[in-house]
């Protein structure tokens, strides 16, 4: 757990401080996202808390003790610390890099080893091909995940990233994110996250504290700010997009509706008194191995339905052979579909199977929902 | 030919003043190693220090040879002879050394320093494992610059009593003797240009391996 209590930063010769009477807490298996303007005291904060700069009020907590009560070699060898230029070392290969605070611990040398071969495949780099290589030797994405490796080599609990992911390009940035909130998922580290873009908050925060300029304006879940931005500030911080952000917060599953009915292709001619008897609002249109093949809505057959041969409505049935997603899928590209195909209703696939129905309303619902309800 | 052949007749005693020659090289070299390398990494850590401690080697630099010889031979402590000479080639190394050592070091990257310091690394170890190794070929440099120029240097102590290479010089100048003053002139040059090629050869193995890669 770490606790910033009341920090305020000033540098010398400056007249505004860079952070102002910051208090915030970051809960023991928690990543707290410190986002905002270029200059807003961001990585001030998160070098306070390895004192790498000293606060000149305040006092840093970590599980509740005092970090000016550890010596500061000492409690940084405890704390991962990544930043966006990496800081490999030029002149040590890819195994030295990550073996440096493992060496500083004074690890034997094949405890070492076997460290450094576990980190490089939890990295997704190749012991064999890698260990050796020097930094100038890497490719921009893979010098950052060596970065996050040597801040992991001794597995501290605490991690510091300042813009880790900040210096590749945003297809790589996106695949280093979402293995690194798989490897999150599993170690559950406190983590210090700093980044100016409010998406890669939004993506890699379980909270967001939004500074500007040296004040914590807001400090909430990703839910909690884009559902109630606390000021104009955060509003144009986040963006216009706002609510299409809060989309990508919530995947189909979570709000899929049971309200659906199954049919045969046999069985469209009574789709619409079979919806009425279960009180379906949409029915999907499936084969012999219950393979989606398409979709009828209540309201549409209420309108049209008995002016139709059996032929025509398969074929209206069909042209919706495309809405169907995964629960897994986010509201946002859920939304994407519904709104390239056209349609009211997507099926919601639980692998092969079913399981429910997503509408634009409920989407809409969501998206106007406060605090996500 | 009458150049080789002074060569010869004299090789016993120009043998020996090539000994005196080397040894005060050498000596002065060592003294300055062991002062300004230190005084280098010393003034790396504060910029008021650097300046002030550059400035100071900088002006000494300026000074003409034969101007500090003459003044150190006034110092009653120093006289003539090799104290004065060696005081004043440790003098002028001071620039180079100190100079190449702290460049050395600030050049290195500062990325690097944060996080071999956010990683727990103490100011000791940075120096010894990050910063020296990156600053070899720097100091490495100033190490060639500061031999060459010792080597011209001491030849000019023969001035004030050194029996070296130098002597060939002045004395084949009082006398005009023609191949002395060649036969100087030129082992001062050839040893000055072996110095400088052998340490070249070496500059260029000191560059640790990580830096020697380029991509591509
Ligand atoms: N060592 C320093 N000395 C003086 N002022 C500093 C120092 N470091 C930072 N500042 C100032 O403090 C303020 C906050 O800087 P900080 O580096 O924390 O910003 P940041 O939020 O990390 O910005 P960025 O997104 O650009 O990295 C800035 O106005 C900066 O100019
Ligand atoms: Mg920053």
């Amino acid at each position: 757990m770490i606790e910033l209590v009341n920090i305020t930063k000033k540098y010398a010769g400056q007249e505004e401080p860079a952070v102002k009477g910051l208090n915030l807490l970051v809960r023991d298996g928690e990543s707290c996202v410190l986002v905002g303007p270029s200059g807003c005291g961001k990585s001030t904060t998160l070098r306070m808390i390895n004192r790498l700069i000293e606060p000149t009020a305040g006092t840093v907590l970590i599980d509740g003790k005092d970090i000016r009560e550890t010596d500061p070699d000492r409690l940084r060898m405890g704390i991962g610390y990544v930043i966006q230029q990496i800081g490999l070392l030029p002149h040590r290969t890819v195994a030295e890099n990550i073996a440096i605070v493992p060496r500083l611990y004074g690890w034997p040398k094949d405890k070492i080893r076997e460290r450094t071969d576990e980190l490089l495949e939890l990295i997704g780099l190749d012991p064999e091909t890698t260990r050796h290589k020097y930094p100038a030797q890497l490719s921009g994405g893979q010098m950052q995940r060596v970065g996050v490796a040597r801040a992991m080599a001794v597995d501290p609990p605490i991690m510091l990233m300042d813009e880790p992911f900040g210096a590749v390009d945003p297809i790589a940035r996106n695949h280093l994110q979402d293995e690194f909130l798989r490897l999150q998922s599993v170690m559950r580290k406190t983590i210090c996250f700093v980044t100016h873009d409010i998406n890669e908050a939004i993506k890699m925060g379980d909270q967001i504290a939004i500074l500007d300029r040296g004040e914590l304006v807001q400090h909430g879940s990703p839910l909690e700010i884009l559902s109630n931005p606390a000021n104009d500030f955060v509003c144009d911080f986040i963006g216009y997009d706002r609510v299409v952000k809060k989309l990508s917060l919530c995947r189909a599953g979570s709000i899929s509706r049971k309200d659906f009915c199954l049919i045969r292709e046999s069985e469209l001619p009574a789709a619409a008194k079979k919806m009425e008897e279960q009180r379906a609002e949409v029915s999907f249109l499936v084969d012999g191995k219950g393979v989606p093949r398409g979709m009828l809505t209540a309201k549409w057959l209420k309108d049209n339905g008995s002016a139709f041969t059996p032929k025509e409505l398969k074929a209206l049935a069909s042209q919706g052979h495309k809405g169907f997603i995964q629960e897994d899928t986010l509201l946002r590209d859920a939304l994407s579909l519904l709104l390239e195909l056209d349609l009211d209703y997507l099926g919601v696939l639980k692998g092969e199977t079913l399981c429910g129905a997503v509408s634009m309303a409920d989407i809409r619902q969501y998206a106007s929902g406060k605090e996500g309800d | 030919m009458s150049t080789i052949s002074f060569f010869m007749d004299n090789i016993a005693f120009i043998s020996k003043y090539a000994a005196a020659h080397f040894s005060l090289i050498f000596t002065a070299v060592i003294i300055s190693l062991l002062l300004w390398l230190p005084v280098g990494v010393l003034v790396s850590r504060s910029e008021r220090l650097a300046n002030a401690v550059l400035g100071i080697a900088n002006t000494l630099y300026c000074i003409p040879s034969l101007a500090l010889f003459s003044f150190l031979v006034t110092i009653p402590a120093f006289g003539l002879g090799r104290k004065s000479a060696l005081l004043a080639l440790v003098i002028y190394a001071m620039m180079p050394l100190v100079r190449n050592v702290y460049q050395g070091i600030k050049v290195v990257d500062k990325n690097v320093i944060e996080a071999a310091r956010g990683m727990g690394m103490n100011s000791w170890r940075i120096l010894r494992e990050i910063q020296l190794p990156l600053a070899a070929p720097v100091i490495f440099a100033g190490f060639r610059i500061t031999v060459v120029m010792t080597t011209g240097v001491a030849a000019i102590a023969a001035f004030i009593g050194e029996k070296n290479l130098g002597r060939l010089i002045t004395v084949g100048m009082n006398g005009y003797n023609v191949d002395m003053i060649v036969t100087g002139a030129l082992l001062i040059s050839l040893i000055a240009i072996l110095l400088d090629t052998i340490l070249g050869f070496f500059e260029r193995l000191i560059i640790p391996r990580g830096l020697r890669i380029h991509r591509g």
